[in-house]
């Protein structure tokens, strides 16, 4: 029963929101926004590292990685469609269900989404043309033009992507003149787009989009692994899943980077939504993401150290891996050992403080930030174990180069852990500086010790080829695991950047006023995101099976012309 | 092949059932949405005291920083010695007292940081109606000092509240039923439940006379008890315009009774 002198205000409504039955309007919006853009991503995505393992198929000569690279884009043309249905699915229930926060958004970008659409026609266009074109232009200059069109895709793709970034980041940090008193029209379109959120945003998604793309492809393969019926075909799904995964982790890696960006400029913009995200409503969220990458850390190195037994020379590595889980779980623990949150009074008073005694030690930033780049650290630590198991190098400066390689990441761990623990000695302010310490010297190992094993391993002798296919069928599972959890990652990730608004629909802008302007708490948020994820992989495993149709139906044709040929 | 098929969606429903699971096990907390506060003829000091404890609390946003004490001071209890802020807000700028002091901190923040603190706080008017700040200037000042906004202040002069024009406050007498209407389970434990941020009321009357209750619950500053200083300020001193004299009487009555 509310409060005497407390009434929910008598927002005029009248015509600025639809209804949905059963499910009501945000949540038709939310599950057709969210699997809209996990097609989205997908198809942003897969074209990227499409063009480049063409590339290496071009300059190697290896039809290996063309035929890899062609398979990738026969993806791209099912799930295309898909994207765009659920874009146009997205478009109706908005205007349908907003219409007044729709003629807003259109007041301000109505020439921005006729060229949108626009470029989606070309976009299409140059996508048939690529796949459909594979065979015609296969060698010499052709396949150059090609290649061509396959960045073409690629550009075109990431103006569309750029200028729904625009949309939706104005929507989170409007530009500093607009108020609610501003008419759209009076609201200049590049001033709208170009606003402190859009750039970090974009380049979060890039990198985003070719994780999500990678770790979809290699569940792709990880299925075809299991269903193949040839050792011919488990080969080839079994190195298609591990060049998904290579892609996925190693553009993962780099990801939190990118957030970290994205986070500074949201604290410039307004540091009540900084706060809000980090440390107000939302600072439980951060504990599940952290439950979410230390799945995503577990599964890619078991993926590799399962990987590792079908390497010849990869035993000597192997007992090092048990000492690796450890360090990766207790890195995981601290990272998701709650610190900042909203607490009651009488959780405070449970915890005798703002914090608790003990956990207080390990929550805070210095502890995380250290057991982070830990975790990226033995992350690498695994690939470069993969990488070097069948390889006996031949330089003279072999020994030299490995005893580098080591002190770099004995360098790199020690200036972690220096910052980490230095960082309970000093102030705040003094403290956050020192992440940039460790990143870079992550980063700088990470670099410097890959173009050592470069160079390291030229020439180096062959301890046995790689046995493609042996792989054991549960590190097929830990595919699934990587694509399923990285795709629920999308939608939380989602719901923070989009639930920081809280009750805005333009930030201090335009107001929420319908009955779903509170944004809800993380359990149907949960279910949301779920839901959205079912759907999503639903569709996409019917898109993969109509692909296998489609392969099937090629290959039967195929004969039949060689014989009439 | 179905084998494989059922294994794989096991696997893909297991792990989304473990991450709801989680999103599920953890607090939930919602985001508010401002309401409109509908003062008209009830303007009391309670009553904005009230209202703006709803708003700090939730939709203003407030807890987020003031609450932890490390983004900005801690507002509802001691901050540097110097008591919660409404014993402090009258000697944070010369010149300003309390009020104005507060009603700066809401609208122009730049203008005054506290020492050791960034300026990170964002003008209010762009979050919140006029008449919720006041509403939360009054509960701020609630905290350790006198209520001195005014009708005026909120802009519904010549509405001050009249008794009779006055929503009815609960007319029960049942102290249990007391307890509960005015919050004070929120601090106090009883029947050995609750939290410890106030003194329990179990043994509350073989600890203290009925004299001391009576005080205690018009004056919670008069005296501070042993072993909570940490929250002293705390406690609303509202419950003197809250409580009618029987309900005052009956609240005594019964924690002086509680041996």
């Amino acid at each position: 029963m509310p409060e005497p002198f407390l009434l929910q205000a008598a927002a005029d409504t009248a015509g600025a929101y639809g209804q949905f039955p059963a499910i009501g309007g945000r949540a038709a919006v939310w599950i057709a926004a969210e699997v809209h853009l996990m097609f989205a991503a997908f198809v942003l995505g897969v074209p990227m590292f499409a063009v480049i393992t063409e590339l290496i198929g071009i300059v190697g000569k290896d039809t290996k990685y063309d035929k890899l690279s062609k398979e990738f884009t026969r993806l791209l043309v099912f799930a295309y469609s898909a994207t765009a249905l659920w874009g146009g699915l997205l478009l109706f229930l908005i205007t349908t269900l907003y219409p007044r926060f729709w003629s807003h958004m259109a007041g301000i970008f109505h020439l921005s989404m006729w060229i949108y659409a626009g470029l989606f026609f070309v976009e299409s266009f140059t996508l048939y043309l690529y796949y459909y074109g594979w065979d015609r232009w296969h060698a010499g200059r052709a396949k150059w033009g090609h290649w061509g069109l396959g960045l073409l895709l690629n550009v075109w793709g990431t103006i569309v992507m750029f200028i729904a970034n625009g949309w939706l980041t104005y929507m989170m940090s409007p530009p500093a003149g607009v108020t609610a008193e501003t008419l759209p029209s009076e609201v200049h379109l590049w001033n709208a787009l170009a606003n402190a959120t859009w750039m970090p945003i974009n380049i979060h998604r890039l990198i985003a989009n070719a994780v999500f793309g990678g770790s979809i492809v290699a569940a792709y393969a990880a299925y075809r692994f299991l269903s193949a019926k040839t050792d011919e075909e488990r080969a080839h799904y079994d190195w298609m899943g591990y060049v998904g995964n290579f892609i996925a982790i190693s553009t993962f890696i780099v990801l939190p980077f990118a957030g970290y960006y994205l986070g500074r400029e949201i604290y410039e913009y307004n540091q009540q939504m900084g706060i809000t995200m980090m440390g107000g409503f939302m600072s439980w969220l951060w504990i599940v993401q952290a439950v979410l990458i230390g799945v995503l850390f577990l599964a890619a190195n078991y993926y590799l150290w399962i990987g590792m037994g079908r390497i010849p020379g990869a035993e000597r590595f192997m007992p090092y891996t048990r000492w690796m889980l450890l360090l990766l779980v207790v890195c995981w623990i601290v990272w998701g050992t709650p610190h900042t949150m909203i607490a009651t009074r009488q959780e405070q008073a449970a915890m005798g403080g703002a914090h608790h005694p003990f956990l207080n030690m390990l929550g805070v930033m210095s502890a995380k930030n250290t057991a982070v780049n830990l975790m990226i650290l033995t992350t690498f630590l695994s690939f470069l174990m993969y990488r070097r198991a069948n390889k006996r190098p031949v330089v003279t400066w072999a020994r030299t180069g490995t005893i580098v390689q080591a002190t770099i990441f004995a360098l790199a761990a020690g200036v972690v852990l220096f910052y980490g623990v230095y960082g309970y000695f000093v102030e705040a302010i003094v403290r956050i500086g020192f992440s940039v310490y460790q990143v870079l010297a992550v980063l700088f190992c990470i670099l410097s010790v890959t173009v050592i094993d470069v160079f390291l391993g030229r020439k180096a002798e062959s301890r046995g080829a790689i046995r493609w296919g042996e792989m054991p069928e549960r590190s097929q599972y830990a595919l699934f695991v990587l694509a399923v959890t990285f795709t629920w990652l999308m939608g939380l990730m989602g719901f923070a950047r989009s639930g920081i608004r809280q009750h805005w629909h333009v930030w201090e802008v335009m107001r929420d006023t319908s009955q779903y302007a509170a944004t809800p708490a993380l359990g149907y948020a949960a279910n949301m995101i779920s839901t959205c994820v079912l759907i999503f992989l639903s569709l996409v495993a019917f898109i993969f099976w109509l692909g296998g149709l489609a392969e099937r139906a090629i290959q039967k044709a195929a004969p039949a012309t060689a014989r009439r040929a | 092949m179905w084998k494989t098929n059922l294994k794989v969606l096991a696997v893909a429903l297991a792990v989304i059932g473990f991450y709801t699971l989680i999103a599920h096990a953890i607090p939930q907390l919602e985001s508010e949405v401002p309401e409109s506060l509908d003062l008209g003829a009830n303007l009391t000091p309670e009553a904005l005291v009230a209202a703006g404890e709803r708003v700090y609390n939730g939709a203003g946003g407030c807890t987020a920083c003031h609450g932890l004490g490390t983004r900005a001071p801690n507002l509802i209890t001691d901050h540097a010695g110097q008591g919660s802020i409404g014993a402090r807000c009258g000697s944070r700028e010369p010149g300003k007292d309390c009020k104005a002091y507060l009603w700066e901190s809401l609208t122009e923040p730049g203008k005054f940081t506290v020492p050791g603190f960034a300026n990170i706080m964002p003008d209010m008017r762009r979050q919140l109606p006029e008449d919720q700040l006041w509403a939360v200037l009054a509960y701020l000042q609630s905290q350790g000092g006198e209520v001195t906004v005014t009708a005026e202040d909120v802009g519904f002069a010549g509405s001050a509240a009249s008794a009779a024009a006055a929503p009815a406050r609960s007319a029960t007498t049942d102290p249990r039923q007391l307890l509960t209407e005015n919050a004070c389970l929120g601090c106090h434990a009883i029947d050995g439940q609750g939290p410890p941020i106030g003194p329990s009321f179990d043994g509350i009357g073989r600890r203290i006379t009925a004299e001391r209750i009576r005080r205690a619950i018009l004056d919670p500053n008069a005296d501070t008890a042993q072993g909570f200083a940490q929250f002293a300020g705390t406690m609303p001193q509202t419950f003197g315009q809250q409580l009618s004299a029987a309900q005052l009487e009956s609240l005594v009555t019964f924690l002086a009774g509680r041996r």
